[in-house]
């Protein structure tokens, strides 16, 4: 119950329009249930044995304008509380994304991109639909009921207790089915989506498939899931096959016992006709709310749930703070100093880091290699604090992160990584990421200096071409060439390239080397890299082994002194030959390998 | 046996579907599509109408009991009526139930009939035809066309059918009860009809706007999660705050128009049919005044307005869906049409055990994408005896993977022989072919299950213990090991991720278990550290032991190991021979060569 007054704080700020609508729904439903009224009145006029024309005439007039007095009313409450639904549902959007780039990083890495999505889609959606429409038609319905169960009852009570007894049922059996029918349906599209991507994986990898004649196995397994729509969707039928017939049957009683009492009542003359049809009228009037009170009573039940997951993420406090009143980055040349730093990831139960102390002079490249998991990828996330060190601390230019302004911190640090990830906007945009004022000068610089340029300039749009349209799809290499790009215009005092130039061919990387030299100058620099020729470009050389440094210094002396660095000597050459960079139009039409 | 009825009545499908052909075949699609069920499309027929008639029966039964039974004070007649009115309610219930049921059953099972038709179609089709469309068309067509035409089967259907019959059931009923009274109602009919048509038309390009903005909104949510590193690292949450707030503001803006356009639409036909009721009071009273009408009609008429409405409201609703339905069916007819183009042929003769000869006779071969054509291939003879490796070297689109894929028959050459052990690949099987073929793609492509399956993948049949060593064998067990659920972990997109040097190492094992004579492999270009690296030049080895296979190599180590490199530049094969006859030689590999080692030391 808490969670359902805290839902409806959500509409404090549109009291004004929640409480207008409240009103003009009212009125209309007063009109709503003067109609059958009237009639019964006009019907009275024309009974035999009692004529008046001129009683009628006026009673068609009040009917007409009864009519139109709701038509404004329930247009003006549609607009209102249509301008409330969708506001809310505006807030609630915005807030849920607010909060979610409020959240540090180490958050996301332990939650599932699906789980957050269905969190901000679907549990969105069934807060805000009750919120938005539930409660109006909540309370629309309710009201309508009880002022025709008045009118009833004020018209002759006997008869409407016996018409009115299966409002209760009917109201029971549709909560029943607003509970449970909306999930078999959602479990339906969920195995919809699943069978889609079924479908996508075979139709992406229908080389393979083709390649091993697995054809027949592969449409067993299509069938299987199709299976599972279909047997989910029977499901889901035979609940609505169920609910809805049963609910549709009980208001039928109701009008029997109309005509059967009714009927009874008017022989006897203790009611006349009119009133008799005016009863008929109620009814039939009433049977619709009376379905949506029940559904929307299950539906909010659904939504206190939903509700509840939501404020689950909203109720997660950033944990990454930043002092009130933190100073920016100091100005300096990009010193960054790492003092016992040790660093354990959430759950993990080994650190990833143990006691780290590294003092990078500004200005100098520092090459981190080792082994898979030994460490180099966390310790460089660290610099631009996108993680907590656990214990010891980073300062960079004197100031510890922790006691900066993030965005001062991260401004002037960039990030390549080995797969590095582009957004679905322009070549220009992607690359003026971090910068999104500069100038197509600007951008084409830093592509000419990433080696971009030539590849982006027969793309269809040259630099406006939109990345993953049309089926448009980058090489590894022309991808990490744009984050290269990405990185330089950004201008950084710190540049971090963790595997940056793994996937692009020898000859390529030689090219970008050239470039490499040239951005590092004046930069203090990271580069994790397996091959030699851009371990080549290090004034020192740091080498991890699980999450502790166990040489440093530079190539020649580590050759000699450590064993994991000879064996990248030894077995690190650029082992790759005759990708003689060529033609980009081959390397588009190269999809997917074979 | 169950397979092969499956089969052949699949192929019983096809065949029909295909004679579909010409005017009003997307009608006659449909039927063929229902044909396998017709007794229950009977019932459900019967069904309907029953449920219908049901419907329709409360107001007349009410003008009865008033006219018939409490006016001439007949209480006989209103028991009768009474229990009429009673059976009719059971009756509503009992069919609408069956309807319901029956619709939903049928109109699933068609959709599931025709899923797998297309799908086991598209799986017919060659790589030719994957390579001219784009995989998210054909995605398209096995979800949102279908969802369209579900969309129509599952409401349209029973809509049209119920709503035509309870409006042609409603104006018989109000004809029979009093032809003059009836004509006045008719009158506001085409008015309404007309309206009706007018919003759905006005609200379908809302609705649509709606849809599309709620998409943006849904995939820009989307890709700042996955990409929440990135923006992280750039600072750049702002920024996506206000543009999230740009793409939110927007769905409110497409949300309000179609709030409008229900506020116009709904309470003016509410309006209506108020005005109706005065009509037909008005009118209907002075007729009754004047002994004309009886008041049971009147009170008959009020209630039937009600079943006068919603078909209309429904059946207007009825013309987009309808619309967009036909509209996927054709697009799926479209696909259905396309040929496979490379069926084996009438007699293709089932391979043996071979021993894995290849030859290439003078091959040429062209690529089309629509008007355009690329030579890929011009008159390459090649003969590789059984167990050589073949390295095939040169420039990207000098060829290379061209080759490669007519060895696979992907594609059939436009001139010239491919021949494996001598027999044309026209003239054989493709499964007998493929099952002696192993195929390794650059990128490591997985599916998505657990490694273990992942690995099965060439031989569904494996035991734990073949997979276990397959992936021995290549060097893959090591990481595999380390992996929490070992062979059981899942993989691809809800699963762990995998290095580019693991899949590569996955897929190696993969090819392996199948035990192909043929291997055709598209090295990785991307590096890896050199731990792994070690591992699959290893695995590699050991893959290409006793086997014929042609190799597109990057790597200097797989180069210099395989017993024939094949130099091939602009489509042609320019040189010939092992690592070192083509250095003495001085050619076009010498000069390849001598680059990459100035490179090498730069």
């Amino acid at each position: 119950m808490r969670l359902f007054w805290r839902l409806l704080g959500f509409l404090r700020p549109y009291r004004r329009g929640v409480i207008a609508s409240l009103v003009l729904a009212a009125l209309a439903i007063g009109g709503t249930v003067a109609l059958p009224w009237l009639t019964g009145r006009a019907i009275d006029q024309v009974r035999p044995g009692h004529h008046d024309r001129h009683a009628l005439v006026l009673l068609g007039i009040a009917l007409a304008v009864t009519g139109l007095l709701r038509l404004a009313l329930t247009i003006a409450r549609r607009l209102v509380a249509g301008r409330v639904s969708l506001s809310v549902e505006y807030d609630l959007r915005g807030l849920m994304y607010g909060h979610l780039q409020s959240l540090e990083l180490a958050f996301f890495d332990g939650q599932q991109t699906g789980q957050l999505m269905s969190r901000a889609t679907v549990d969105l959606q069934s807060v805000r639909f009750f919120l938005g429409y539930g409660l109006v038609f909540l309370v629309q319905s309710g009201l309508t009921i009880l002022l025709g169960a008045t009118a009833m009852f004020l018209l002759n009570p006997g008869l409407a207790a016996l018409s009115l007894w299966p409002i209760p049922f009917v109201i029971v059996v549709a909560a029943r089915y607003g509970r449970r029918g909306r999930p078999a349906q959602q479990e339906v599209q969920q195995r919809i989506a699943e069978l889609t991507a079924e479908a996508e994986e075979n139709i992406s990898g229908v080389r393979v498939v083709k390649a091993f004649a697995r054809e027949q196995r592969q449409l067993g397994r299509f069938r299987h899931s199709v299976r599972r729509v279909f047997d989910q969707s029977i499901y889901s039928t035979r609940i609505r096959a169920f609910y809805q017939p049963l609910v549709a049957f009980l208001p039928n009683l109701g009008l029997g016992a109309i005509l059967f009492f009714g009927g009874r009542e008017v022989i006897d003359g203790h009611l006349s006709v009119g009133d008799f049809a005016a009863f008929y009228a109620y009814l039939l009037m009433l049977i619709s709310p009376m379905r949506t009170l029940g559904i929307f009573l299950g539906m909010s039940q659904r939504a206190t749930a939903s509700g509840a997951r939501i404020f689950q993420i909203l109720d997660r406090a950033p944990q990454m703070t930043v002092p009130a009143n933190a100073p920016p980055l100091p100005p300096g040349e990009g010193r960054v100093q790492l003092r016992e730093v040790t660093f354990t990831y959430d759950g993990a139960n080994e650190p990833a880091l143990h006691d780290i102390d590294l003092d990078v002079a500004a200005g100098t490249t520092l090459a981190l290699v080792g082994a898979t998991a030994s460490g180099k990828t966390t310790l460089v996330s660290l610099i631009p604090r996108l993680y907590d060190v656990t214990k010891g601390q980073i300062l960079i230019d004197g100031a510890d992160v922790r006691e900066i302004q993030l965005q001062s911190l991260r401004k002037e640090i960039a990030l390549v990584t080995d797969e590095p990830f582009l957004f679905s906007a322009s070549v220009h945009e992607n690359i003026a990421y971090a910068r999104a004022d500069a100038s197509r000068e600007d951008v084409e610089r830093a592509a000419r200096r990433a080696q971009a340029h030539e590849f982006i300039a027969e793309l269809p749009d040259g630099y406006d071409t939109v990345i993953g349209e049309r089926g448009l799809s980058l090489s590894g290499g022309q991808r990490q060439r744009l984050a290269i790009a990405r990185a330089l215009l950004a201008d950084p005092r710190i540049l971090i390239l963790d595997d940056a130039t793994s996937s692009v061919d020898a000859s390529t990387e030689q090219e970008i080397k050239e470039a490499l030299r040239e951005v590092m100058r004046g930069r203090t620099t990271f580069v994790i890299a397996h091959r030699l020729s851009t371990i080549a470009l290090a004034d020192e050389i740091v080498v991890l082994e699980r999450g502790r440094v166990t040489a440093r210094g530079e190539h020649d002396e580590l050759a000699k002194t450590s064993p994991v660095y000879r064996e990248i000597v030894e077995k690190g050459l650029p082992d790759q030959v005759f990708l003689t960079r060529k033609p980009m139009e081959a390397e588009a039409k190269q999809v997917a390998g074979l | 046996m169950k397979q092969s009825k499956a089969q052949s009545r699949r192929a019983d499908l096809r065949r029909r579907l295909q004679g579909t052909r010409g005017r009003g075949r997307k009608l006659r699609g449909l039927l063929v599509l229902l044909r396998p069920y017709r007794w229950r499309v009977v019932a459900m027929l019967v069904a309907l109408v029953a449920a219908t008639a049901a419907q329709l029966a409360p107001p007349p039964l009410a003008t009865l009991a008033i006219d018939d039974g409490i006016i001439p004070r007949d209480l006989a007649t209103l028991n009768l009526v009474v229990g009429a009115f009673i059976v009719s309610a059971l009756v509503l219930w009992g069919a609408t139930y069956a309807e319901t049921y029956l619709v939903g059953w049928v109109g699933q099972r068609v959709l599931q009939d025709l899923r797998v038709e297309i799908f086991s179609h598209l799986q017919r089709l060659s790589i030719g035809f994957y390579s001219r469309k784009r995989a998210g068309v054909l995605i398209s067509r096995l979800t949102n066309d279908v969802d369209a035409l579900d969309r129509l089967v599952s409401d349209g259907v029973e809509t049209l059918v119920q709503s035509s019959l309870t409006l042609v059931g409603t104006a018989v009923i109000l004809l029979v009860l009093d032809v003059k009274l009836a004509l006045l109602t008719f009158i506001v009919f085409p008015l309404l009809l007309a309206g009706s048509l007018a919003f759905r038309i006005a609200s379908a390009d809302a609705y649509r706007l709606t849809r599309e903005r709620i998409a943006w909104v849904t995939s820009y949510l989307q890709e700042t999660l996955s990409g929440v590193r990135v923006v992280r690292a750039f600072g750049q949450e702002r920024r996506h705050e206000r543009r999230f707030a740009q793409l939110n503001e927007e769905n409110r803006g497409a949300n309000m128009r179609t709030v409008v356009l229900n506020a116009a639409y709904f309470p003016t036909v509410e309006f209506l049919s108020a005005l109706m009721t005065v009509g037909i009071l008005l009118y209907g009273g002075y007729q009754a005044i004047d002994g004309n009408v009886k008041v049971g009609v009147l009170v008959g008429f009020v209630a039937a307005l009600n079943n006068f409405f919603n078909p209309i409201e429904q059946l207007s609703q009825l013309y987009t869906t309808y619309q967009s339905g036909m509209a996927a069916l054709d697009k799926i007819f479209e696909l259905l049409d396309e040929a496979p183009d490379l069926e084996d042929r009438e007699g293709a003769v089932e391979l043996g055990r071979i021993a894995g000869a290849i030859d290439f006779d003078d091959v040429s071969f062209t690529y089309r994408s629509g008007d355009d054509a690329v030579d890929a291939l011009r008159d390459v003879s090649l003969n590789v005896p059984p167990g050589q490796s073949v390295a095939l070297v040169g420039a990207t689109g000098a060829g290379k993977s061209t080759l490669a894929k007519l060895v696979a028959r992907f594609y059939d050459p436009t001139a010239g022989r491919v021949l494996v052990d001598g027999h044309d690949l026209r003239e054989v099987t493709q499964d007998s072919l493929r099952s002696q073929m192993g195929i390794v793609p650059q990128e490591g492509f997985l599916f998505s299950g657990t490694i273990g399956e992942n690995i099965a993948f060439g031989r569904p049949d494996a035991s734990e213990e073949e997979v276990a060593a397959a992936a021995r064998a290549v060097g893959a067990d090591e990481f595999i090991a380390q992996l929490e659920e070992g062979y059981d972990t899942a993989v691809g997109e809800r699963g762990v991720h995998l290095s580019a040097g693991q899949r590569q190492l996955v897929a190696f094992a993969r090819a392996l278990i199948a035990d192909p004579r043929i291997l055709v492999l598209d090295e990785a270009t991307s590096t890896v550290d050199i731990h792994t690296e070690g591992r699959i030049e290893a695995g590699l080895r050991r893959l290409l032991a006793g086997r014929t296979a042609i190799v597109i190599a990057h790597r200097l180590s797989t180069i210099r190991n395989a017993g024939r490199i094949v130099v091939l530049e602009h489509g042609e094969i320019v040189e010939q021979g092992t690592h070192e006859e083509l250095l003495a030689a001085e050619g076009r590999y010498w000069q390849l060569y001598r680059d990459w080692a100035e490179q090498a030391v730069a």
